[in-house]
């Protein structure tokens, strides 16, 4: 749900991209650094009114849904995962494929490359070892192949960086820069779940204020991760989110947190929050426990609490985050304590955001377990715009 | 220690004694250094806004995949980025629109995609970059970003239409984006670009699924075989900087004729000087007798007279530079024009001024003073104090060395034949070697002047009695300035004579293969971006219909493309026919024994212009042709070798239905029609044009009409050529000036006597007139020769090197006349100041010694 909704995250992306449209790329251009400056592309241009929303319950069907909605103003498709080789050194990665359409109606002329829809893609790859974070972020129209999402077969993709069905309930997802580069199989072991009501998810007070969400989580993950040092075999487990919406934050909206964990017996935990710019909560929209057997229950707000443990502040962007964390789940006997891979898992491209993997141990109605899961944080470097 | 001051102040007071000569010596020096500079500042300012050109829309581009006539099928971008992940490439989609609105000047439309463009170019750099465009630059069709100074002047603001005219149709585009280049020479980058979307700049160029050329970023070679994979067989991957030197490549031979001529100028130049200096030092001979009688040393002396015309040398020099600079802007527009008449689309905003062009002219002109004076100034430290005292050392010496004249003519010859005869040298030596035939042409005209005027004299006498006796024999008796005026004005006239006749034959060889080739009644094709290239394409309904119409009994269409040829490492204009335009009248340099028109037999090989042999150095007959086609390189055998002036770098002919084939391109761009006889082509011609109205704009021209066009645009590449003459006429004309008045001055105190002695005033006249006017004459004779000579080398050496082109020589009496008229009005005009001079001087005052 709310992880990532549109109007926060392309808020960032309006006044950042802005500024780098202004600075105009000056960036020393190496093969490594191609920040584009078009992210202004992705602000909202005053027409979401006239682009469809998501008000029904129930409306999500599969695979119908599983590719592109273009009649919604933002979408994505959102990869994270925790890796191990065999001798348990641990990894985590993210790869997710924005999509944002320039204008509600579709335009079509001539041209294969004529489109209303541009994608955007972050990559990363956090080498726990090593305390090292990869990141990368690229940009294509969504046109002439360049890229695009696909319901049947499943397929989305942003040049040579894709997810793609191989079998049913299998995926490839291979990704690659210069130094670092995935090439996973992920197998899905439960039914997607429809976040909040029957897919609908709610973002704020007003209606519309929502997204259409829905999730393949504890998914087993077998294949390879390349390190300028060589290629690892890995295995693991993955989440994926997919999520397209029209103008669904609140207006007060800042940033948001959310958490994803994978418990090792099987469930899982997906929880939001969405903060204003002193920091408390505008909105809790609800979050999702999955049993092991794929059953779900809402855990509404209220009914559980976030107890910051730690911070850490980030060189790069000057941006202070909560960095350890008690979460208490009264109403599931859920009580966890967490901690991140590493600290330094913030992207700092055209967005500042930190998406890290964590890991969390403590008890389930009084049983010892542990949890390996991805936590995101926006809105924490809002003020640090322009000091990219 | 010596203390040189006082031989400073001598010269001094004679500057400001004698203003004239040295201000003509001055003259001289800038005229010829302004030539020099104008015509490099042309030259470098159209290829420096070429370069900006590129250069913007190059970027940090190291590499180029670049496609066939057609461009690149767009999925090989898609390879690129999908199968081969490969980052740093964009992908381009170019052409030149005509945009009545922002001027006459075609401008380059790049279409790019904004999101691979980072890495390569930041157009939207730097200032008010505009956001909220970019959204309808992506998704609404026609949509435009360009530079504020471009649009600013037009009245053109944002959400402003432009009508932009592309292969003869008008298309609506409307302006969402504005730059505002922040420093100079980003805003004269752009002040001749717009740019749009990839999906925009398809749909305008009619190529949808097709790309003008990626652009690559290859920061490691090491990279390239992986890209070289994945091309199609069409494809080629090219460093920029190849596509950037293309306007030098393509317009050096240009170039250094401009400069050769120009540096004529300075030759003429170097006479005049040399001319002022002697006569310096003659004029003073007996006060240097004095003066190394009171001990100055021959050292001092030495060093005074070339010091004095270093000084002079570097005042002129330095008025030179500025002048030139103001000419330059003249000679840019010229320049430009032929460029882009026949060549690339270049447009020049302002004239840059490199330092190094300054730097170059001050020397030049300071060297070229220095080295006339060296002569003189050793001849004054030579001499011993007595003979310098006597007035008739100089013109002894001159006798004395009539023969080495002679012998220094023969060698300097020899060595301009042997440098015009070595192929090795290229054009450099063959401009050597024509301005060491010219030099040494020169140095003949003292012993000529003194043969002649020995020859005269007694001929003089019978016709005109003791004044027509007089004249030659003072002419013969001051040869040590008379023949350096006289061979001043001879190179003057001489290279108009040759330059003319080079241009003459030339225009009446374009004329004649005109006629020849040119024998359809009516053509049609889409306005060119270039007078010789056109690209476009005529909309195939429309050649169906004009081939159909009544009357027409017989088409020709042709296509002109550039492909890239391995052998020769370079891209050649290929030019695709059905049907023979010329009737079989094409003249051809070569064919092969027993075939009567080679042209009907092309669908089997290629025919190659004559153009392409000599640029190339192809043997007779010429090898088969590799031609890199859309299925990969194709070798083609070589039918015949054809003359052809439409272009410099050569063409090859093909059969319009094998180029078809090979490289998938079907469109025609030019139609030729033949009409029944008796048809009224002016009234078809409108019936045509009524036809298309409003589908096409295409001119449809009659067969006279495109002759017309085509000499049109031929004399406009000559129209600086023109000029350069012109100032070189103006050189000479002051050099025969300053001679005169030279001798006059110096004959002040004889013809002082002759007038004491009972001549009148009429008969001062008429000896000065009939002096500089034998002058002249003798000047314009010889000039003759000499011309015709240069003209010879113009023709079979230079152009053929330059332009791989063979001219018909073509003598016309009228340049001979032209020049011995030019020569003899000019030395007649010059003629005038002294004899009024001398007649308004006081017979006393003239007697007495200065």
């Amino acid at each position: 749900m709310v992880k990532r909704v549109g109007f926060v995250i392309l808020l960032f992306l309006l006044a950042t991209g802005w500024w780098l449209w202004e600075r105009g790329g000056e960036t020393a251009v190496s093969p490594t650094t191609t920040t584009s400056s078009f992210l202004p592309l992705l602000t909202d241009d005053g027409n979401a009114s006239r682009f469809a929303r998501a008000t029904e319950p129930n409306a999500v069907q599969f695979p119908r849904d599983l590719g592109a909605h273009e009649d919604y103003q933002t979408e994505w498709w959102y990869y994270t995962g925790n890796l191990e080789t065999a001798d348990k050194r641990p990894f985590g990665f993210q790869f997710t494929i924005f999509r944002r359409a320039l204008t509600a109606e579709a335009t079509d002329t001539a041209s294969d490359w004529r489109t209303n829809q541009v994608y955007l893609a972050h990559f990363t790859v956090s080498d726990g070892e090593n305390g090292r974070f990869y990141e990368r972020e690229r940009f294509s129209r969504g046109a002439a192949g360049l890229a695009g999402a696909q319901a049947e077969p499943y397929r989305v993709w942003l040049e040579d960086w894709s997810v793609a069905e191989t079998t049913a309930g299998e995926v490839r997802l291979q990704a690659k820069t210069e130094e670092v580069a995935v090439d996973l199989l992920l197998t899905q072991t439960l039914p997607p779940v429809l976040q909040g009501d029957g897919g609908l998810s709610q973002k704020g007070p007003e209606p519309g204020n929502a997204s259409y969400y829905y999730s393949i989580v504890q998914q087993k993950v077998r294949g390879t991760v390349t390190l300028p040092e060589g290629v690892l075999e890995v295995t693991g487990v993955a989440w994926k989110d997919h999520e397209y919406s029209t103008n669904a934050l609140p207006a007060d909206a800042v940033g948001w947190d959310w958490f994803s964990l994978q418990f090792d017996n099987g469930a899982a935990l997906m929880l939001v929050q969405i903060r204003r710019q002193d920091g408390s909560l505008t909105f809790v929209p609800d979050g999702i426990f999955v049993q092991p057997d794929g059953t779900t229950q809402l855990v509404t707000a209220g009914s559980w609490q976030l107890d910051v443990l730690d911070r850490w502040t980030s060189e790069a962007s000057g941006a202070t985050y909560p960095m350890g964390w008690r979460l208490q789940v009264r109403e599931l006997g859920l009580d966890v304590e967490g901690r991140p891979l590493m600290p330094n898992q913030e992207l700092t491209g055209t967005t500042i955001y930190w998406e890290g993997a964590v890991q969390f141990n403590g008890t389930l109605d009084g049983r010892p377990i542990t949890a390996k899961g991805y936590i995101e944080m926006t809105g924490y470097a809002g003020s640090m715009i322009g000091r990219i | 220690m010596t203390n040189n001051t006082p031989l400073w102040r001598l010269t001094w007071r004679r500057l400001r004694q004698r203003p004239f000569q040295y201000i003509l010596l001055i003259v001289g020096v800038a005229i010829g250094v302004a030539m020099m500079v104008s015509i490099d500042l042309a030259n470098g300012s159209a290829s420096r806004a070429f370069a900006l050109s590129t250069d913007a829309v190059t970027g940090r581009t190291t590499h180029r995949i670049e496609g066939g006539p057609n461009g690149l099928d767009e999925a090989v971008y898609r390879r690129l980025r999908q199968q081969l992940g490969y980052q740093l490439a964009a992908p381009v989609v170019e052409g030149y629109v005509q945009a009545a609105a922002l001027g006459p000047q075609p401008i380059r439309l790049v279409g790019i995609d904004p999101f691979a463009e980072p890495p390569f170019r930041n157009y939207f750099g730097s200032g008010d970059g505009n956001a909220d465009g970019l959204t309808p630059f992506l998704t609404q069709p026609n949509a435009i970003v360009l530079a504020e100074s471009l649009a600013e002047p037009a009245g053109l603001g944002l959400g402003d239409e432009v009508v932009v005219e592309i292969n003869g149709r008008l298309h609506l585009t409307t302006i969402v984006g504005l730059l505002t280049p922040q420093d100079n020479s980003r805003r004269r980058a752009l002040s001749n670009l717009i740019f749009a979307d990839i999906a925009t700049a398809q749909e305008l160029f009619g190529q949808v699924g097709r790309l003008s050329h990626i652009d690559l970023i290859v920061p490691d070679p090491a990279l390239l075989p992986a890209i070289q994979a994945i091309l199609p067989a069409a494809a080629r991957l090219e460093t920029a900087a190849s596509q950037q030197n293309a306007i030098q490549q393509m317009t050096a031979a240009f170039s250094l004729n401009l400069t050769a001529l120009s540096l004529l100028a300075l030759v003429v130049g170097m006479f005049l000087i040399y001319n002022t200096v002697t006569f310096s030092v003659v004029q003073r001979r007996p006060l240097f007798g004095v003066l190394r009688c009171l001990g100055v040393t021959r050292q001092q002396l030495f060093h005074l007279i070339l010091a004095e015309s270093l000084i002079l040398g570097l005042v002129g020099a330095v008025l030179g530079v500025g002048l030139g600079i103001v000419l330059g802007q003249g000679t840019v527009r010229l320049i430009t024009q032929t460029i882009n008449d026949l060549y690339v689309v270049v447009n020049v905003q302002s004239v840059t001024i490199p330092p190094a062009t300054l730097l170059k002219g001050l020397l030049i002109g300071v060297v070229a003073a220095a080295g006339a004076a060296v002569i003189p100034a050793w001849e004054a430290m030579r001499t011993t104090p007595q003979t310098t005292l006597r007035r008739s050392a100089a013109e002894g010496r001159i006798r004395e060395l009539l023969p080495w004249l002679l012998l220094a003519w023969a060698v300097l010859t020899a060595v301009g034949v042997f440098l015009l005869w070595a192929q090795a040298g290229g054009l450099v030596a063959s401009f050597a070697g024509l301005f060491a035939v010219l030099i040494a042409a020169a140095l003949l005209t003292p012993p000529t002047t003194a043969v002649l005027m020995r020859w005269l004299a007694p001929l003089g006498d019978k016709l005109l009695g003791v004044l027509g006796r007089m004249a030659p024999r003072e002419i013969g008796r001051s040869l040590s300035r008379t023949s350096v005026a006289i061979a001043a004005l001879m190179t003057a006239v001489s290279v108009i004579v040759g330059v003319s006749i080079m241009i003459g034959s030339f225009r009446s060889t374009v004329i004649q293969w005109l006629e020849q080739t040119l024998q359809a009644d009516i053509y049609v094709s889409p306005p060119g971006a270039t007078a010789t290239r056109d690209i476009g394409a005529i909309d195939p309904t429309i050649v169906a219909e004009l081939s159909g119409w009544p009357g027409v009994v017989q088409t020709a269409v042709a296509r002109p493309s550039e492909v890239f040829a391995p052998d020769l490492g370079r891209t050649v204009q290929l030019v695709a026919a059905a049907g023979d335009v010329s009737r079989g009248n094409r003249p051809y340099a070569w064919k092969p024994d027993g075939v009567e028109n080679p042209w009907l037999e092309l669908g089997e090989g290629v025919i190659i212009s004559e153009a392409l042999v000599l640029k190339e150095g192809l043997p007779i007959p010429p090898p088969p042709l590799t031609l890199q086609t859309a299925v990969g390189p194709q070798t083609f055998p070589v039918l015949a070798v054809i003359y052809d002036y439409a272009n410099d770098r050569g063409t090859i002919f093909m059969d319009k239905a094998q180029y078809a084939a090979l490289w998938q391109d079907e469109a025609t761009s030019s139609l030729a029609l033949f009409v029944a006889e008796g048809t009224d082509v002016d009234k078809l011609v409108q019936e045509m044009q009524g036809a298309i109205n409003g589908r096409q704009a295409l001119d449809i021209r009659s067969n006279q009409a495109l002759r017309q066009t085509s000499l049109e645009v031929f004399d406009r590449t000559f129209a600086i050529t023109s000029a350069l003459r012109l100032l070189a006429v103006i050189v000479a004309f002051i050099g025969v000036l300053s001679a005169l008045l030279s001798l006059q001055l110096e004959q002040t105190r004889e013809l002082g006597i002759l007038r004491a002695t009972g001549m009148t005033l009429r008969q001062l006249w008429a000896l000065t007139l009939l002096k500089t006017g034998l002058i002249g004459a003798v000047a314009g004779v010889l000039a003759m020769p000499v011309g015709y000579v240069l003209a010879w080398i113009l023709i079979y050496v230079i152009n053929v090197r330059s332009f791989g082109w063979t001219l018909q020589m073509q003598l016309q009496p009228g340049y001979f006349v032209q020049s011995l008229a030019v020569a003899v009005i000019a030395a007649l005009l010059a003629g005038i100041y002294p004899a009024w001079r001398l007649g308004g001087m006081v017979i006393a005052t003239a007697v007495r010694e200065e």
